[in-house]
């Protein structure tokens, strides 16, 4: 079995690298109910953060904040130094900058989501190329080119004509990662893509994911798969509540929890689980 | 037993050709301003969705035999004179650019966020988003309904023979006052229209089969 410090950036080196996404008191709410409370995380250059917690802790509303997909009301993310959203006056307070920087900053996170969000209408090389063509520009020979590389890279090199109807859930996924991939991103978000998985799907697409981390990709990474995370994280972060509760190597966050809340947690999923 | 009929059926192959040229040129105007008043109504300010609104509201509200009367009656009294044939055209287009309106919003308003979130979070925006995500997957939802809604628009022509414009319904109604061959007559007639419209209603299933997703 891999472990992470195995790699080349794993454990103390990882965190010696300079910061890649910096997230500094962010505070979200929907309505009146608030669901990040003033969050920060950094998660360094060539580091896989995992971010473990029970359902409505505020996982992947963090997660949306760090590309912008969810707006936030106060506190700031950088992404390679620069913020993210929003640009701070000189009275203090945030003004929200133009779509088009937001989305030029997006461009160089990859994400890929629960529910895969393939593109229906077109097939999946094309898929996979479609964003280096007509965002980065890509000549679309190059972009073929290297599509077809990350779709041989993550086993589907069969499927390249295929629409996302054709393939199961497992590919749908896969090809949604290499899809993040081909816009070759600094940093790649991961939220809960196991979650719509049956079970037998599951491993085809952890086994992407491992294979990112032993390239050393920065990655966050939402997830319930416990044993996976405790195999591939270099750091795990644990929220509840809308706030991280506690955070550490795996080693500490499984074998000798702090806080009581992520004791109870644990506790609940070895009911469930044999971890 | 159908000599009128016969004797008559170039007059009304005539009129149907007419009618297939108000319709064609009424969808167009329908379609371009169905897709400018959901883009106002999704994407525009607050002044121009409330003028959006109000037009939509207007034109469902008022049948569209109402409408014909005012181009024809009211309209010259405030020293507008539009040609009959324009006239028809702009009410039967704007008239159904309502409906239109309608079945474009909700084609877009129907493609799944996850599809937008995918599509931002790839760095898109703009244009491009609903050019290269939105557009393709809301053309499909908006396929059945916009053609639904031209076949209203084609059976929607027959009204303007009220202001005197001669299409399929007058040229029957005419036909019918000399010959008194009610039966006969509006028999073809209906059935001309039935072909029109069921010749819609194939090309509207063709296309459907055309953007569906999955090459099986």
């Amino acid at each position: 079995m891999h472990s992470r410090d195995d790699t080349p950036l794993a454990g103390s080196a990882a965190t010696e690298s300079p910061a890649e996404i910096e997230i500094d008191r962010v505070t979200k709410s929907f309505g009146t109910h608030r669901v990040l409370n003033g969050v920060s995380a950094t998660v360094r250059k060539g580091e896989a953060v995992f971010v473990i917690g029970p359902s409505g802790s505020g996982k992947t509303t963090l997660l949306r904040c760090v590309n912008l997909l969810e707006e936030f009301e106060d506190g700031e993310i950088r992404i390679a130094g620069r913020p993210i959203g929003y640009r701070r006056l000189a009275n203090g307070r945030r003004k929200r900058v133009a779509e088009r920087e937001v989305a030029a900053m997006r461009a160089q996170l990859g994400m890929a989501f629960q529910s895969f969000n393939l593109f229906p209408h077109m097939t999946v090389l094309r898929n996979v190329c479609v964003a280096p063509i007509r965002i980065k520009g890509v000549p679309p020979r190059e972009a073929e080119a290297l599509g077809k590389e990350l779709l041989d890279r993550v086993g589907l090199a069969d499927k390249l004509s295929a629409y996302p109807a054709n393939l199961s859930g497992g590919q749908q996924q896969r090809v949604a990662i290499a899809r993040a991939l081909a816009m070759q991103p600094k940093a790649m978000l991961f939220d809960e893509v196991t979650s719509a998985l049956d079970p037998e799907l599951v491993g085809e697409v952890l086994a992407v994911l491992r294979d990112l981390v032993e390239d050393g990709m920065t990655m966050m990474v939402v997830t319930h798969e416990m044993p996976f995370a405790r195999e591939l994280a270099d750091r795990i972060i644990f929220m509840a509540d809308g706030s991280i509760q506690e955070e550490g190597p795996p080693e500490q966050i499984f074998e000798n929890p702090q806080t009581e809340r992520l004791q109870a947690f644990l506790r609940r999923f070895r009911e469930g689980h044999q971890l | 037993m159908f000599d009128t009929l016969a004797a008559n059926a170039h007059l009304l192959v005539s009129g149907a050709q007419m009618t297939l040229f108000l319709s064609a040129a009424s969808a167009v105007l329908a379609t371009a301003a169905g897709v400018l008043l959901a883009l106002i109504q999704l994407y525009g300010g607050l002044f121009g969705r409330a003028l959006a609104e109000i037009f939509l509201y207007v034109m469902r509200g008022v049948p569209l035999l109402v409408m014909l009367f005012s181009i024809y009656y009211v309209l010259p009294y405030v020293g507008l004179d539009i040609p009959p044939l324009a006239g028809g055209i702009l009410v039967v287009g704007l008239y159904f650019s309502a409906f239109m309106a309608e079945v474009f919003r909700g084609a877009i308003l129907g493609v799944q966020r996850g599809q937008w979130d995918a599509a931002r979070a790839l760095g898109m925006h703009g244009h491009r988003l609903m050019l290269i995500a939105i557009v393709p997957q809301a053309v499909r939802l908006a396929g059945p309904p916009y053609v639904n809604t031209c076949i209203m628009l084609v059976k929607g022509t027959s009204l303007v023979s009220i202001i005197g414009i001669w299409e399929l319904t007058l040229a029957g109604r005419q036909i019918v006052e000399r010959t008194l061959s009610a039966f006969e007559i509006f028999g073809g007639v209906a059935f001309l229209y039935f072909v029109i419209c069921f010749a819609l209603s194939c090309y509207g299933r063709h296309l459907e089969r055309r953007l569906r997703y999955a090459q099986s």
